[in-house]
């Protein structure tokens, strides 16, 4: 999956499921729009769905440091890189 | 310390309307809120009970995503007749957030919708469905939901208590946040209890042969408390709350005065978890009487818990007849809206509240011939254009759990 790709399905993530339109992508999603623990949670889940696999808890908990959209897609792009 | 403790906000949200002007127009035109069950995917088809006390108009949830994002429906129901009793209240919003507000808030179990989707996942997926929980769906099931998502939501920082007790839960509520109130162990404290659209609930008393069945096609004329056609209890949803606080706070700053709450009490049968125990109601009654100190002649009316089930309505009239003889009005309240679980002793308070200030009593819904053993207490069954001075809500809960509330209308 493609950077681009990735770009946009996670901001339509974004906007179906935290109501965070358009966000920058270097901004800090806890403190510009309140994006708290909660969500990670519910956006790891809808990560899973996304690449139809399952993490395993130390993807998980790497997840935790992520603080900008720019830093999800790294994210991402990794977690697709590693599944080939 | 003992401080006098005032009602100065109350809204509900029932079957038979949301606020003073839907549910006061119901109650005196005898409009009842019993609906035909609706479908659905589990359990509608393997219960015999096909009604249901539904709450079936729009309600206007604004709440931003970061508070809706922990509710479920229960929840929805508690915070919205929240911020109506905080709006309503006056109070500031430096006192609100002060420490000095607390929340008494409960459901019987959170919210179950959310419940029954967790297990939908845990068992339809042969093991790969317990990723697909989510994050917050505990935070909407857990049994203090309602509570916690009320503090959240209005930045509530005082004591929190959360009564499960079944259909005393949000009596308990009141009367946990009366004496917290009374005792000085908060200025304030926002009470009531919420229950949403459940069909589990429904079949927990199905299965118990508690449910009325009788008037599946005919569902405004079931439930029936009191009369010798009753034939079991209605669940239904809805919500309700009150603000308490001290009279002298009240006063102070002009707030609008619904009534005052004199007494309280709750006990336990000690014995049958299920069957009605007319010792543990006359004695909770009597209890609640000592600590208004007043005597018994002085409650002019009586919202009975009255659930229609053959046994319960028959013990609760004889201890209301050992009590109080045939004096008080007696009125069955979920003979409108059935039984709203965790919601029916806060709901049944707030009607108690809008007949004491429009001066009029509500009769029993559908009770037509009083059942002989239900006889010789002041049944209502019609209309009364009159005034409530004093008046006592009581309910009693699977478990044992009696409580009796006493109120009296402002001086």
């Amino acid at each position: 999956m493609d950077r681009e790709t990735i770009k946009n399905k996670i901001l339509t993530i974004f906007d179906e499921e935290f109501e965070i339109v358009n966000p920058g992508e270097n901004e800090d999603l806890r403190e510009i729009h309140g994006f708290d623990s909660i969500d990670a949670i519910e956006l790891l889940r809808e990560i899973e769905i996304m690449l139809d696999t399952e993490l395993t808890r130390d993807e998980k908990k790497k997840a935790m440091d992520i603080r900008t959209f720019s830093q999800i897609c790294d994210y991402v792009e990794s977690l697709s890189a590693d599944r080939g | 310390m003992k401080r006098r403790v005032v009602i100065t906000a109350a809204s509900a949200i029932t079957p038979i309307g949301h606020g003073h002007d839907d549910i006061t127009k119901s109650l005196t035109q005898g409009i009842s809120g019993v609906k035909k069950i609706r479908k659905d995917d589990v359990l509608t088809d393997k219960v015999d009970a096909g009604v249901f006390g539904t709450v079936d108009y729009d309600i206007p949830f604004d709440f931003e995503r970061r508070y809706r994002k922990t509710m479920g429906p229960v929840a929805f129901y508690a915070c919205q007749v929240a911020k109506e009793v905080l709006a309503a209240s006056g109070l500031s919003q430096s006192f609100v957030t002060s420490g000095r507000l607390g929340v008494a808030f409960g459901s019987i179990h959170g919210s179950p919708t959310v419940q029954r989707n967790i297990y939908k996942n845990f068992y339809a997926r042969d093991g790969a469905g317990y990723s697909s929980i989510g994050a917050v769906d505990y935070l909407k099931s857990m049994v203090h939901t309602t509570a916690v998502n009320i503090t959240r939501t209005f930045g509530i920082t005082g004591r929190v208590i959360s009564s499960g007790t079944a259909c005393t839960t949000s009596t308990q509520s009141i009367g946990f946040g009366y004496e917290a109130v009374k005792f000085g162990l908060a200025d304030a404290m926002l009470c009531g209890g919420a229950d949403e659209y459940d069909t589990t609930t429904v079949a927990v008393f199905d299965n118990l042969l508690a449910c009325s069945t009788d008037f599946n096609d005919r569902p405004h004329l079931t439930p029936r408390p009191f009369d010798v056609d009753r034939d079991g209890l209605v669940v239904g949803e809805g919500a309700a709350a009150v603000m308490l606080e001290t009279l002298d706070s009240a006063k102070k700053r002009g707030a609008p005065i619904l009534g005052e709450i004199i007494g309280f009490a709750c006990n336990n049968n000690g014995g049958d978890m299920i069957l009605p125990n007319k010792d543990g109601m006359t004695a909770v009654i009597r209890q609640g009487l000592e600590c208004a100190e007043i005597s018994h002649d002085a409650i002019d009316y009586i919202s009975a818990h009255a659930t229609a089930t053959k046994m319960g309505d028959a013990i609760e009239s004889q201890a209301i007849r050992e009590i109080f003889g045939d004096r008080p009005m007696v009125t069955g309240l979920k003979s409108y809206m059935g039984h709203t679980m965790a919601a029916c002793g806060a709901i049944e308070t707030v009607m108690t509240l809008y007949m004491m200030a429009d001066g009029f009593v509500a009769p029993t819904l559908n009770l037509e011939q009083v059942d002989d053993r239900c006889a010789g207490i002041g049944h209502v069954t019609e209309l009364r254009e009159t005034d409530i001075r004093i008046a006592q809500i009581q309910n009693f809960a699977f478990g044992g759990v009696n409580t009796a509330l006493i109120i009296q209308r402002p001086e």
